[in-house]
């Protein structure tokens, strides 16, 4: 006989052969009894209109429905959603800072909340956070600018290579690969570079060229010449003078036999190639070969 | 998406199940008043979280709901069960002494049902009176439909073993 035989025999699960074993055995005639009289059994009465109508009196009039509310319950999910969105967008959005950026050969002017104008030189990258700006004059420069701060609160510049601080003033900011030049035309500007304070009056020059302070005449221009599309230069190593060329007229530059250590004063003009061209190689005493989007300068007593 | 909520869906459950709901607990503990109000209960809790319980997950709801309601509250009375068509059938060719002593095997039966552990009644009674299928009492139960069988031979066994006086 198999597990649980009389569950299976109420349940017309045996097979013949086991329902003809079982109905041998002496147990079958009360088994059968048991299960034929409690198939007559009754469970007590149970009025299921009233107890439907006993649970409809408590819940269906009396108390809120839960079914109309739903609506609701679905716009008010949505609508938290939204609220939460729109307000991280907010949040995020305000917290996100303000970025110009300017390619080779362009040049543009940024006006700050307060005012204040930059002119941001070829290739160069300015950031700032709007939020709180009055409270916070801080902007980070990669590149060159040339600052005219309105009179405030502090005013920084961040770069890789130090701060610049002032608090009301025109300045020109450099700082690219090795170089760092701030020029101050008018107030007063306080420089910090390797955590030294450096104060630089109007018409004072701070050079630092691959970690080393440079001395510098005074200048003598009220504003940095290439607003004036001219890139001046004094006493510069010529590399960074033809990475300036190459910035500004956005072109390869290539040299051949030439020391670019060497120190470059002049000026070029920035809308004439030929004129730049000209104004770089004649005092150098180097010779250039002008391509399509390149130039190679190359040493006079190269064959 | 059938809901719960939607009022003909909830009356058509309460239709198909408040009775062995009942049942249920009636076979459980022996008291009228008390299956009752776990009917009334479990349905309570079945609307209040209609939004939760599928359909096809209300029936079981129903069951574990009820049957947490009294889990070692009270003590199981004696159950008291009817039989059908004794006194109502006025045709009766049968011998009074078959009479009698059918309704002392009834009384027999009805004593081995209450010592029955409760659970092995409970699993006896839905089978013969309601009519349930093993599957759905194992469902009802939350075990498998192997302990089901278990259960029904055992009860079966046990009630033979009380009437035959072994």
């Amino acid at each position: 006989m198999q597990e649980n035989y009389l569950a299976k025999w109420l349940n017309n699960e045996l097979s013949e052969k086991e329902l003809a074993e079982f109905k041998k055995s002496a147990e079958y005639s009360s088994y059968q009894r048991i299960a034929e009289a409690s198939g007559k059994l009754e469970a007590p009465d149970f009025n299921m209109d009233k107890a439907w109508n006993t649970f409809k009196d408590g819940r269906f009039d009396q108390s809120p429905k839960v079914v109309p509310l739903h609506p609701f319950k679905q716009f008010l999910r949505v609508a938290a959603v939204i609220a939460v969105l729109l307000t991280g967008a907010y949040i995020y959005l305000n917290s996100q800072d303000e970025i110009f950026t300017t390619q080779l050969a362009e040049r543009t002017e940024v006006v700050l909340p307060d005012a204040s104008e930059v002119i941001l030189n070829a290739d160069s990258r300015l950031s700032f956070k709007e939020r709180k700006w009055e409270d916070n004059r801080n902007v980070e420069l990669d590149g060159e600018a040339f600052f005219k701060v309105a009179k405030g609160q502090r005013f920084t510049v961040s770069t890789d290579a130090g701060t610049v601080t002032v608090l009301g003033t025109q300045f020109n900011v450099e700082s690219r690969d090795g170089f760092f030049e701030v020029t101050c035309y008018e107030g007063l500007v306080s420089v910090t570079h390797n955590s030294n304070e450096h104060k630089l009056p109007a018409g004072n020059s701070f050079v630092v060229i691959n970690g080393e302070i440079r001395a510098t005449d005074a200048v003598t221009s009220l504003a940095p010449s290439w607003t004036q599309n001219e890139s001046s230069f004094t006493s510069i190593p010529l590399k960074y003078v033809l990475a300036e060329f190459e910035r500004q007229f956005n072109i390869e530059v290539t040299t051949q036999n030439i020391n670019t250590e060497q120190l470059f004063t002049g000026t070029f003009d920035n809308t004439n190639i030929d004129l730049a061209l000209k104004s770089i190689s004649t005092p150098s005493q180097i010779r250039f070969k002008l391509e399509q989007d390149k130039v190679l300068f190359y040493a006079e007593d190269t064959p | 998406m059938a809901n719960v909520c939607e009022e003909h869906i909830f009356s058509s459950i309460f239709k198909d199940n408040s009775k062995t709901v009942f049942n249920y607990i009636y076979y459980k503990f022996g008291n009228e008043e008390k299956a009752s109000d776990a009917v009334q209960e479990a349905f309570v809790k079945l609307w209040e979280n209609c939004t939760k319980v599928s359909p096809e997950k209300a029936k079981s709801y129903l069951y574990t709901v009820a049957n947490n309601l009294y889990l070692n509250v009270i003590k199981a009375e004696k159950v008291r069960l009817k039989y059908a068509d004794l006194h109502s059938n006025s045709i009766n060719r049968e011998s009074p002494e078959y009479v009698l002593e059918e309704k002392q095997f009834q009384k027999k039966l009805d004593d081995a049902l209450n010592a029955l552990p409760e659970n092995q009644r409970t699993t006896f009674l839905l089978n013969r009176i309601d009519g349930k299928k093993y599957s759905e009492i194992a469902e009802m139960e939350g075990v498998s439909v192997k302990a089901i069988e278990k259960r029904m031979h055992l009860a079966l066994k046990t009630l033979r073993e009380q009437i035959d006086g072994i």
